[in-house]
């Protein structure tokens, strides 16, 4: 592999990583509010 | 609950995403590549800002613990932040492991190497990890925050280990190139501008994250202090004979001892 390519693939890989996290945290926090909305 | 106000929150998540985006731009682009090791030392400025975060989220992982565990100062705000930043510190320790291999493979010809800075980050990382794995298992709430904190401040002492392990051993890893013991960041001009960029973008993101995931914490802890108050409820109406609020009785009536057929 090339330097552009392990940096690139450095960059990708973090982005979808951190953005996955987020995303999860999003979701698990509106199942939380909607479980307990309905108690 | 959140640790800050929704609408500072929405501006903070902004401000994080634009400091993001300009720093991919002037990383993968703005700034010029390196004289010794081209491209490959683009990859600096993920790096460096994601060590920066797994120090700062472990810090703060420490003095919540340090703050729970002193009585004036003992409230369950302090376990859960001690939580939710060590979740962090250990997401961004796994990034720096691994755009520190992709660099390593780049400049030193190898994925890995048992390095003094290379050990002790991957000894950190399993660390923490346990420490994440050991806040599943309490029993009890206000034991198991106790058992978190202490065990919080001891894994912290890695810490210290990580960052001067290149002063204290000689390493394939090079020397700190900002936070050095003579403070003279041995960068400059854009380079260098960039890189304090993405310590401030991630730092950015860092407050962000901390915010959300703190945020889940809270409401996983009032539900799960709901499930708890409505099981021993539920027990108490079982051993008076009642059916508990809110629970129907089954089908044919209340449990009855099985009667035998003739």
């Amino acid at each position: 592999m090339s330097d552009v390519g392990y940096v690139a693939t450095g960059w990708a890989v973090t982005a979808v990583v951190i953005a996955g996290y987020y995303a999860r945290l999003v979701v698990r926090t509106r199942r939380a509010t909607k479980s307990r909305g309905s108690r | 609950m959140r640790l800050l106000h929704p609408r500072v929150a929405t501006v903070l998540g902004w401000l994080t995403l634009v400091s993001l985006v300009a720093l991919a731009l002037f990383g993968l682009w703005g700034a010029p590549p390196d004289e010794v090791q081209g491209d490959a030392q683009r990859l600096m400025y993920l790096h460096v800002p994601t060590a920066w975060l797994a120090y700062l989220a472990f810090f703060i992982t420490a003095l919540a613990s340090a703050l729970y565990l002193w009585p004036r100062t003992r409230a369950q705000t302090w376990d859960r932040m001690a939580g939710a930043s060590a979740e962090l510190g250990v997401l961004f320790t796994g990034l720096t492991l691994f755009v520190g291999s992709l660099w390593g493979r780049a400049v030193w010809g190898v994925w890995w190497a048992w390095d003094a800075r290379l050990v002790t980050t991957a000894v950190l990382f399993f660390l923490y990890l346990g420490y994440l794995a050991l806040r599943h298992t309490a029993a009890d709430p206000v034991s198991g925050a106790r058992r978190n904190a202490v065990a919080a401040l001891i894994v912290f002492i890695d810490v210290p280990i990580v960052h001067f392990s290149v002063e204290w051993w000689r390493t394939l890893h090079q020397q700190a190139t900002v936070f050095n013991p003579e403070l003279s960041a041995e960068i400059g001009g854009v380079m260098a501008w960039t890189l304090w960029l993405g310590v401030l973008a991630f730092t950015l993101l860092y407050v962000y994250l901390l915010d959300r995931r703190y945020q889940l914490a809270t409401l996983e802890d009032e539900l799960d202090a709901d499930g708890l108050d409505a099981a021993i409820v539920a027990r108490i109406a079982e051993a008076d004979g009642t059916p508990a609020p809110g629970r129907s009785e089954p089908p044919g009536g209340p449990m009855t001892t099985p009667v035998s057929a003739p």
